[in-house]
């Protein structure tokens, strides 16, 4: 099959997902709301109802991009480090200290906060796949174990030193405006996050396809035994795999506490965002090129539910259903129907002809 | 004689535009041995599945007792008296042989699997096909040619009358597949129809009572085979005569290359699969090494590859010591390795050619420099490989893993030689590979010994290590029992009794002979 053949069916399997997943939403909605066209519309339209929700829409596509990212990077490697939630913690917190910082007056906070989160992260990536290379210790575990470390210190370094007395002790005190990333169209979200999300999938393509450390990672994916055959060091490019996949972690986590959206750091901000990268990584194939697209389609669904959630009598938790619909389909490998049917008829006719 | 089975006109277009079988007329005596031979993508495959009902023909008709029959499913096939081996078993490893057998149809008292009664009834059909098997032992545990016998099994429990077996000697060593025919005469006797799918001729030759030969999707031949010979048939196979021949190496001063000293290696379990070995190659010479499955030769090629510890003792190339080397630096000494298992080993199915073919490659400057790829030397040098390895393959971008075994395989010897290794190693190299790539490869593995490179060969096939190979050592238990020249009197009687371990050669006889 051709590479363009490849996109063309994987994109007619996507699509084929949402809309089936759509549908079993638009029965939920039917069951549950007392104005049933009116909701399904909010679901389906809400995002684009006003500048401030595309922005809005844009943004969570930005982050769900990257934490794609950061997903598909040990995935290829055929590793399954879960700790991109750690990660953003753990990034956001670091960058939270520096835009609190002195430093924060500057607009040099902002680079220093990406690196500072991306270091930390990194640190926090690095951790199981070391653990995995020296103690064979199993990295779903470890990298699970240590997201609820990451949390959990970061919840008591904001209580101890960062929490302003006058939120409760759940969020500190804003940033000053030099470390809040600059917006494009003012009093939206779409800000630099997005430009930095999607430098971010151009240099994870590059590192994948243009560079013989990529080469190496996705061999040792494919086939371990064949890159310990071919002279590749796989528990250097595990561990490499899985710094590199918690260096984006972290930026999504400055990106989180540095974007217009919060512009402080604040208890429990992430959300449960960093998860739903498994859903992009896998929709996406984990192919960089093709996460942003997955991220926006995604996006658009879980900003309608959660404008359907604050405007009408349906929750916002029917995203939950759709995720989890979208995710056995595509997970599932299921063929479009009507293929076999359609190969039938020409496998029939090329019969005939031939006799 | 009756016909039992009959294909009438078969016709088979795959959606891809694969024209696998045109027009294939097939009639199989009853009780008898009836051979389908053929290169690899003749199509044999193709007409077993129609014959199995896995595959539904886009023309033509099967007869089965004379009647026609439609095999929509196995299903259908399975209750008309058809069964199959494939070559890729389909066994629950941690059920019994018993469980296997009997799963789908079991005798039940209640509700309940009656063990005794399944245990019983497969113990007996067993005895009477003369299968023996341990019918309590989870088929985990059992080596693969027990497997089979549980396969076979399978289909017998489900009364299968024609039985048809897709190349079932593939995966059995040469002590095997002498039960596995002894195993299919007294099925024959015992009224059995076999179809028998193979591409190895002397064993197509001693089994067979009737051989079918096909070649691109057609049926170009029927003959008894008494009246075959494996000349005639690989005429027939290929559509040209094949040599399968290669020339010895030229005697002359060689000097020592590689030196194995003391080496022990140990297996998964943590015993000694190779014990204190010491083994000399020279330059420009093939070491045959002869042993039955399981006695350390895996376990010595993983260790040279580097693929597995070195527990003791020192290997050293052109002088240098590599027993701790890496597997980078080990290749850069010169080393290669043609694995055993070109999929599980020797490939990253879902990558490219390309990448394939560079993965050993990439501490090289012609493809990576600072730590880039160059993207059109990569897919040049693999365009070349494939025009000078005839490997048939849609392009260097395509995955390696849909290309058919022995273009695989092709696509692992390419790489492995066009390093220009000064050691090689060989593993089982025309497994599962069709005639034309045999000899292919075997004249590549000749012109890399005359080019001066130090090959280490192994095969179950021993044909191929005599035809091959210019010394032979015999492993038993992990320690070499013989050693001999191959010289025309070397025969493969000789070797099956130190393979067997009935016989060894005295110390001075081997050292004089290692030397």
């Amino acid at each position: 099959m051709t590479q363009g053949k490849l996109i063309l069916s994987e994109t007619g399997r996507m699509i084929f997902a949402a809309v089936i997943a759509l549908a079993v939403a638009l029965v939920i909605i039917l069951l549950s709301s007392k104005t049933p066209l009116e909701t399904f519309q909010t679901f389906l339209t809400g995002p684009l109802s006003s500048k401030r929700t595309v922005g809005t829409w844009i943004d969570d596509a930005s982050k769900l991009a990257l934490a794609g990212l950061a997903f598909s990077l040990v995935f290829q490697a055929r590793q399954f480090a879960l700790g991109v939630q750690g990660q953003v913690y753990i990034g956001g917190l670091l960058a939270s200290t520096i835009a609190l910082s002195p430093l924060g007056l500057s607009w040099i906070s902002i680079p220093l906060g990406a690196i500072a989160a991306m270091l930390g992260g990194a640190l926090l990536g690095f951790i199981p796949g070391y653990a995995k290379a020296k103690l064979n210790a199993n990295e779903i575990v470890s990298s699970l174990m240590l997201n609820y470390i990451a949390y959990d210190f970061t919840a008591m370094m904001l209580r101890l030193y960062l929490a302003s007395p006058k939120s409760g002790l759940t969020a500190s005190d804003p940033f000053p405006p030099t470390a809040v990333y600059p917006a494009f169209i003012a009093r939206t979200r779409m800000d630099l996050g997005l430009v930095l999300a999607l430098v971010t999938v151009v240099v994870v393509w590059f590192l994948l396809y243009r560079t013989a450390w990529g080469l190496k990672l996705r061999l040792t994916g494919h086939n371990a035994r064949f890159a310990a055959y071919s002279g590749i060091r796989s528990n250097f490019i595990m561990v490499s795999a899985m710094t590199v996949s918690g260096a984006i972690g972290g930026l999504l986590g400055a990106l989180f506490v540095q974007g217009t959206g919060f512009a402080k750091l604040a208890a429990g901000f992430e959300a449960g965002l960093s998860f739903e990268g498994i859903l992009i990584a896998i929709v996406a194939r984990n192919r960089p090129l093709a996460i942003p697209f997955v991220a926006l389609g995604y996006g658009y669904l879980r900003q309608g539910a959660a404008l359907m959630g604050y405007r009408t009598d349906v929750p916002a938790e029917v995203i939950g259903i759709v995720q989890g619909i979208v995710i056995l389909l595509v997970a599932s490998s299921f063929t479009l129907p009507g293929r076999a049917l359609l190969n039938r008829i020409m496998g029939g006719r090329s019969a005939a002809e031939a006799s | 004689m009756t016909l039992i089975l009959e294909a009438r006109g078969i016709d088979k277009t795959y959606p891809g535009g694969v024209h696998a079988n045109q027009n294939i007329d097939l009639s199989v005596t009853a009780g008898t041995v009836h051979a389908v031979v053929g290169e690899n993508g003749a199509g044999k495959s193709t007409l077993m599945k129609i014959l199995f009902g896995v595959e539904q023909p886009n023309a033509g008709e099967i007869l089965l007792d004379g009647k026609p029959i439609v095999l929509h499913s196995p299903r259908a096939a399975i209750a008309a008296g058809i069964g199959m081996v494939f070559q890729h078993f389909s066994l629950v490893p941690s059920f019994t042989v018993a469980e296997n057998v009997v799963l789908g149809v079991e005798p039940r008292s209640g509700l309940k699997l009656d063990r005794k009664r399944a245990a019983e009834t497969v113990q007996a059909l067993a005895e009477r096909f003369r299968l023996p098997v341990d019918v309590e032992s989870p088929v985990e545990r059992l080596p693969v040619g027990q497997q089979q016998r549980v396969e076979i099994l399978k289909a017998l429990y489900r009364e299968a009358r024609v039985l048809i077996l897709d190349e079932p000697t593939a995966v059995l060593a040469p002590q095997e597949v002498v039960e596995l025919f002894a195993a299919i005469r007294s099925l024959t006797e015992q009224g059995r129809t076999i179809l028998f799918i193979a591409h190895k001729l002397p064993e197509v030759l001693e089994i067979s009572d009737r051989i079918s030969v096909m070649r691109a999707g057609k049926m170009v031949g029927e003959v008894a085979a008494s009246e075959a010979t494996e000349k005639s048939l690989a005429r027939m196979m290929v559509g040209r005569d094949v040599a399968l021949k290669v020339e010895r190496a030229h005697k002359g001063p060689h000097e020592h290359f590689c030196r194995i000293a003391g080496l022990t290696v140990k297996n998964d379990r943590g015993l000694d699969a190779i014990k204190d070995m010491d083994l000399v190659l020279r330059t420009g010479e093939i070491v045959g090494i002869a042993a039955v499955e399981g006695n350390g030769q895996s376990e010595l090629f993983d260790a040279l590859g580097g693929l597995r510890p070195i527990e003791g003792g020192s290997v050293e190339l052109g002088g240098i010591d590599v027993t701790d080397l890496s597997v980078e630096e080990k290749r850069d000494a010169g080393l290669a390795h043609i694995p055993e298992d070109r999929i599980a080993t020797g490939s990253a199915g879902g990558a490219t050619i390309a990448e394939n073919i560079v993965a050993t490659e990439l501490g090289d400057t012609r493809f990576v420099r600072r730590g880039l790829l160059d993207g059109k030397a990569i897919r040049d040098h693999a365009v070349e490989l494939i025009a000078k390895f005839s490997v048939r393959a849609p392009g260097p971008d395509a995955a390696i893993g849909t290309l058919s075994g022995g273009n695989m395989q092709k696509v692992v010897v390419a790489r492995e030689l066009s390093a220009k290794p000064r050691m090689l190693l060989v593993s089982h190299p025309t497994r599962g590979v069709d005639l034309g790539a045999t000899e292919f490869i075997w004249q590549r593995l000749a012109e890399a010994r005359d080019g001066g490179a130090s090959i280490l060969l192994t095969s179950a096939d021993l044909s191929e290590l005599l035809a091959l190979a210019d010394r032979m050592i015999v492993l038993y238990r992990g320690r070499i029992v013989a050693a001999f020249a191959n010289t025309a009197d070397l025969t493969p009687e000789v070797l099956g009794s130190y393979m067997l371990g009935f016989a060894a050669q005295g110390h001075e006889e081997l050292k004089a002979a290692l030397a």
